[in-house]
């Protein structure tokens, strides 16, 4: 769509329809807001929690319909012989509706709906004492998270991106009484404010160079422009990535982590781990394949150089993360790097580019993703109830867990495998393929990278797994919540299931998922 | 080709899987399930494996092979299944046989342990993992059992976990050997992408590297093979990352002779047997294994000299012994490495399980505390002392018909490796000489020593007659296995005459210089250490490689922690520090914030994205 051409289409009744998952996560919102305020003070709030986890699920019951639809009409199209895209366009392609978007909303919402129900069983009240606030809050940011997966323009985009930071920094600071949990959301609030800012100067260029919003036009103008302002695109490209740099915390920009998700109450150290990370994910893969791709042109390897530097932070992400984490006894800042090295592992696949024989770098990804939830959330809610028992943070709660309470501590084991990349989890799975495709874009650096820096990450997994195995009870009492149970067994079968079977999951990403329909916006 | 055993060798893997999984749900507080439910399950397998194996020698060209369509990523389609070839069926056997004799002298061995259905259900998730690997028809699920194996190592290392040196000991295997499991997942991945249709599977991979018909190129054939090796050299103890396998030994004695003696260890020997014409399509693969190989089996050999622990003797004797089959598939001798593989998994679960018996009765693993047992523990000594026969190569024992076909081996191909085996073999002889004699003969040092149960002492007798015949399936004038194995493609070494005196000499001599240092007395104790303390001082010391190790590896990457923390703390929070403090002076009303960190985050994200610019952008512009 040519940008002169370009009007503001507004959007119809029939095009709202669209948006039905959206909508519903907001009219809950609202309406648990409202319920909240009328609730008497001294009632529990978990009844808002149920509420918040009803309308996570029925969102995610529109997403899931939608993609079923859009399979049909798309297998339907091939039988009669058309290549029609099935891709839902709104609002001159500032916002879409299209399988990649689809399979992160779908991500997005499982671990919301996952971290609502850990919360159900641990947060008291007089940790939170505003616990309807809790739940409700998450809605919004998660509404904001699926805005960033869809949106085809950067208008759409940033505010998606300010949605979900906005409502994240309130969540950060919920433990009201801690200072802990007030000078991480102070610390989150700045260097989400830079973050911003650095986006928005990357973008301001974009805008300038190419004079467009949406990411299809400008993609047309940089092709056109890119030999004659590689300076300005630079800028614009390396401002953006350093911002969202910030939100996936690939080092050296991953800092505040470790700081915020030690303060944060820990299912926010959850969300923040896994959706806040995953859209921004979301919007470098679309900057970087929809727009960065094409800003080449003879002697100006402007999309070379960005993909480079893609790699660079995925490099220095992973071993900064594991080697920091080797002297880090603090499970949530633990967490914190790991997530770091985690960050480097699924911006491999962002690094790749296309070339010739590779093409799977989404599936590679969002499969990581998908994993990389299962192990988090579930590892997280193992720790939230351990940290209950015996009041502390340090990795020394996990001792003797296996004599304690040795179901939990089996999940656990299979969480640790997976994070350190081990046979039969999904996290080996995850890794193994997004080393294949490294190994077949012939990246052969970032492949040793990887391997290295798993073999590092052993060393502090095994920490673990060595205390809930090899040290002596501690005499406390673990009592798993009925809804904590539930997380952390729904996310260890999904992981060892991922981890023998996960042809099944990946034919399907790869089945459906194409890149010309669902990441060239033209 | 009849295969009907064959095609039902997946249910080897699947019964001590199925007794893991029963352990894991009844297992606790019942004492007796463990053992019955381990002995059963591994029975079972054993006698599977027997009738596969009878299934291929009746018929050497009998070969069975089962994949499913497992994943599918981009064009690639991997497929999984299960492989049963002659190696694969011996193998099996190996595995199966050592893993129920261990199962029935557990029962006694464990008898008073509080976790014995613990100990059980690891060892059944052992074999089940082992057994996967040696059936795995391809590289991917070989690597995934590979680490299964590992991690199963870990937790039955470390079983005794209230001992710190257990503790320590299972993390330093696990990390050790992951250093090699990260070679070998490269191998796989460059094997991956050089393969044509990316097969993995072992039929196709034999199919492209036979005969080297250039379909890859002759480096990265090398460097395939070469990474692939690393894996095999850090299972299966080869130097230099053979420092896990002594410190393992911290793990119950039943566990040092299953896993640290015939079968996890010898993995990586079955894995290089296993891609052998990845090795046979380069040379210098081949001469590095060879080399690495004698180099071990030296090196290992004359620290056991200097050891006092019995296990640990037992412990550098396998890490040398290993070093023996490398150095044969090295040489080009596929027959000769799985035929010492075989026969070393008798002899040495023998001497490990004597060496249980020993430590069951005495309480202690120091040989210089133990003495005159041979009066007391009349099976245990006469069993050790054919396992010690066997190991030291004197013939008739098994030992001694393995031994010999690697030397004459090494004699034609290099010459200068024989002389390192033969020596090696002298060393052997003498350390094996030297803990017999300490442990057996001379004074009792107690006398509450008695004889083991015959739970333990019946796989003693049946190891011990294992280790007596064993030997004979290959001899130079019986080339059954090689033929059996190659498929007639290494013929008989025929001859040989000089190499069996050489090897039956050495082997005698190192016995006798033994007895008359530890028996007689002719040659005193203190000879070498009273003229050359500096030397024993080494060996006991193992050359100093742990030591080593903790200087370049374990301490620059602590360091490295350490520092880039130290960097966050000071460095970059100096530099804010000074910027804000210059702000504070110009600005006195400038508000302090509650952390001075924050700033830090801030500048080291522009800092970050200035480097990022200078370095990929910078090269565009100047």
């Amino acid at each position: 769509m040519d940008a002169a051409q370009q009007q503001l289409q507004s959007l119809t009744w029939s095009d709202a329809g669209y948006l039905a998952p959206e909508w519903i996560l907001i009219a809950f919102a609202i309406l648990l807001a409202v319920l909240d305020l009328f609730m008497p003070q001294r009632s529990g709030r978990s009844i808002i929690g149920w509420l918040t986890l009803g309308g996570l699920l029925t969102s995610l019951g529109f997403v899931v319909w939608r993609v079923l639809d859009m399979a049909n009409k798309a297998s339907d199209a091939e039988a009669a012989g058309q290549a029609a895209s099935v891709t839902i366009r709104l609002m001159a392609d500032s916002y879409r509706i299209d399988y990649f978007s689809s399979m992160l909303k779908i991500v997005f919402l499982v671990a919301t709906a996952l971290i609502v129900l850990m919360s159900l069983g641990t947060v008291k009240r007089a940790e939170i004492p505003d616990k309807g606030e809790f739940y409700y809050l998450l809605l919004p940011a998660v509404v904001g998270a699926m805005i960033m997966a869809s949106s085809g323009d950067l208008i759409t985009l940033y505010i998606g991106l300010e949605l979900l930071s906005i409502t994240t920094y309130v969540l950060v600071g919920m433990r009201k009484h801690a200072v802990q949990s007030s000078e991480a959301a102070f610390k989150y609030v700045v260097t989400g404010g830079i973050s911003s800012a650095l986006i928005l100067f990357g973008m301001s260029y974009l805008y300038g160079v190419t004079g467009a919003t949406n990411l299809g036009a400008i993609a047309q103008g940089v092709q056109q422009h890119a030999a004659d302002y590689p300076a300005l695109l630079y800028v614009g490209f390396f401002f953006i990535l350093a911002g969202l740099g910030i939100k996936i915390a690939a080092a050296p920009f991953h800092y505040w982590a470790a700081d915020v998700y030690q303060g944060a109450p820990t299912p926010v150290t959850a969300f923040l781990a896994v959706v806040s990370k995953g859209a921004a994910f979301a919007v470098i893969f679309r900057i970087v394949y929809n727009v960065a791709f094409y800003a080449s042109s003879p002697g100006k390897p402007i999309a070379d150089d960005v993909f480079l530097a893609v790699n660079v932070l995925a490099a220095a992400a992973m071993l900064i993360g594991s080697t920091m984490a080797l002297r880090q006894f603090n499970v949530k800042r633990l967490i914190a790097l790991s997530g770091v090295a985690n960050a480097g592992y699924m911006l491999v696949p962002l690094g790749l580019s296309l070339k010739g024989m590779h093409a799977s770098n989404f599936g590679e990804f969002v499969f990581y993703l998908a994993v990389y939830l299962l192990m988090t959330i579930g590892a997280l809610s193992v720790f939230s109830v351990i940290s209950k028992s015996v009041g502390h943070d340090e990795v020394g709660g996990f001792s003797g867990l296996y004599y304690r309470a040795p179901w939990t501590a089996a999940a656990m084991i299979v969480f640790v495998l997976s994070l350190a990349g081990l046979p039969v989890t999904g996290g080996f799975f995850g890794k193994l393929f997004i080393l294949l495709g490294a190994a077949q874009s012939r990246l052969y650096w970032i492949v040793a990278i990887m391997v290295v820096s798993s073999v590092i990450s052993y060393y502090f997994y095994f920490r673990v797994i060595r205390q809930m195995f090899m040290r002596s009870t501690i005499d406390n009492e673990v009592d798993v919540p009925a809804t904590s149970g539930v997380v952390i067994w729904l996310c260890a079968i999904a992981t060892v299931v991922l981890g023998i079977v996960p042809g099944p999951v990946l034919d399907w990403i790869h089945s459906h998922f194409s890149i010309v329909n669902d990441l060239f916006i033209r | 080709m009849d295969t009907t055993f064959s095609q039902w060798a997946w249910l080897i893997p699947l019964f001590p899987f199925a007794a893991f999984l029963m352990l894991l749900a009844f297992g606790r507080g019942q004492r007796m399930l463990g053992v019955t439910l381990g002995a059963a399950s591994s029975f079972a397998g054993l006698v599977l494996s027997i009738l596969v194996l009878i299934e291929h020698m009746t018929d050497g060209t009998a070969y069975y092979q089962y994949a499913f369509k497992w994943l599918h990523f981009g064009s690639v389609t991997l497929n999984a299944g299960f492989e049963v070839t002659n190696l694969t069926a011996i193998m099996l056997v190996v595995v199966t046989s050592v893993s129920f004799l261990v199962n029935v002298y557990s029962a006694g061995y464990m008898k008073d342990d509080e976790r014995i259905s613990v100990f059980f259900s690891y060892v059944a998730l052992f074999s089940f993992s082992m057994l996967g690997l040696v059936l795995a028809d391809n590289m991917l699920t070989l690597y995934i059992f590979w680490e299964l194996v590992g991690v199963c190592s870990f937790l039955l290392v470390g079983f005794w976990y209230s001992k710190p040196e257990a503790k320590a000991a299972a993390k330093k295997a696990f990390i050790v050997t992951r250093i090699g499991d990260a070679g070998l997942l490269l191998g796989i991945l460059l094997l991956y992408w050089y393969m044509p249709d990316h097969a993995l599977d072992f039929v196709r991979i034999g199919n492209v590297f036979e005969g080297n018909t250039g379909v890859i190129a002759a480096g990265v054939t090398t460097w395939i093979a070469v990474l692939i090796f690393i894996g095999a050299v850090g299972k299966s103890g080869q130097f230099p990352l053979h420092v896990w396998l002594p410190d393992a030994m911290e793990g119950p004695t039943p566990i040092s002779a299953l896993i640290h003696a015939a079968t996890m260890v010898a993995a990586g020997v079955y894995l290089v047997a296993r891609t052998f014409d990845i090795f046979q399509a380069s040379q210098t693969a081949m001469d590095i294994v060879a080399y690495v190989g004698g180099f071990t089996a030296i090196f290992a050999a004359t620290i056991g000299v200097a050891q006092n622990d019995i296990k640990r003797i037992l412990a550098y004797s396998t890490v040398s012994q290993l070093g023996y089959m490398m150095m044969a598939l090295g040489l080009n001798s596929l027959t000769g490495g799985i035929f010492h593989l075989f026969t070393h998994a008798f002899f040495k679960a023998l001497l490990f399980l004597g060496a249980g018996s020993v430590i069951h009765a005495v309480h202690t693993q120091n040989i210089h505390e133990m003495g005159g047992l041979g009066s007391k523990m009349r099976i245990t000594t006469w069993t050790f002392a054919i396992g010690a026969l066997a190991l030291s190569g004197i013939p008739p024992f098994s030992g001694f018909w393995s031994k010999d076909m690697i030397l004459h081996t090494a004699l034609q191909e290099k010459p200068f490796l024989f002389v390192i085996g033969v020596a090696a073999a002298f060393f052997t002889a003498f350390y094996m000489s030297r803990l017999f004699f300490l442990v057996f003969m001379g004074k009792p040092k107690g006398d509450h020593a008695h004889e083991s149960p015959s739970s333990m002492t019946i796989p003693l007798v049946v190891l011990a007659v294992l280790a007596v015949v064993a030997g004979f399936i290959q001899t130079p004038w019986n080339d059954t296995l090689g033929t059996w194995l190659t498929d007639g493609a290494e013929k008989a070494h025929g001859g040989g005459g000089l190499v069996m005196v050489i090897s039956a000499a050495v082997g005698l001599l190192g016995l006798y210089l033994g007895w008359l240092v530890f028996v007689k007395g002719t040659i005193a104790r203190d000879a070498v250490s009273s003229r050359a303390p500096w030397l024993v001082r080494l060996l006991e010391r193992k050359y100093y490689m742990d030591e080593l190790y903790e200087m370049l590896l374990v301490r620059p990457l602590r360091g490295l922690g350490l520092l880039l923390n130290l960097i966050d703390d000071y460095v970059v929070d100096g530099i804010v520090r000074a910027v804000g403090g210059t702000a504070v002076l110009f600005g006195r009303g400038g508000t302090r914030l509650q952390s001075g960190q924050i700033q830090t985050y801030g500048l080291v994200t522009l800092l970050g994205i200035v480097i990022l610019i200078a370095a990929i952008v910078g090269r565009r512009f100047w």
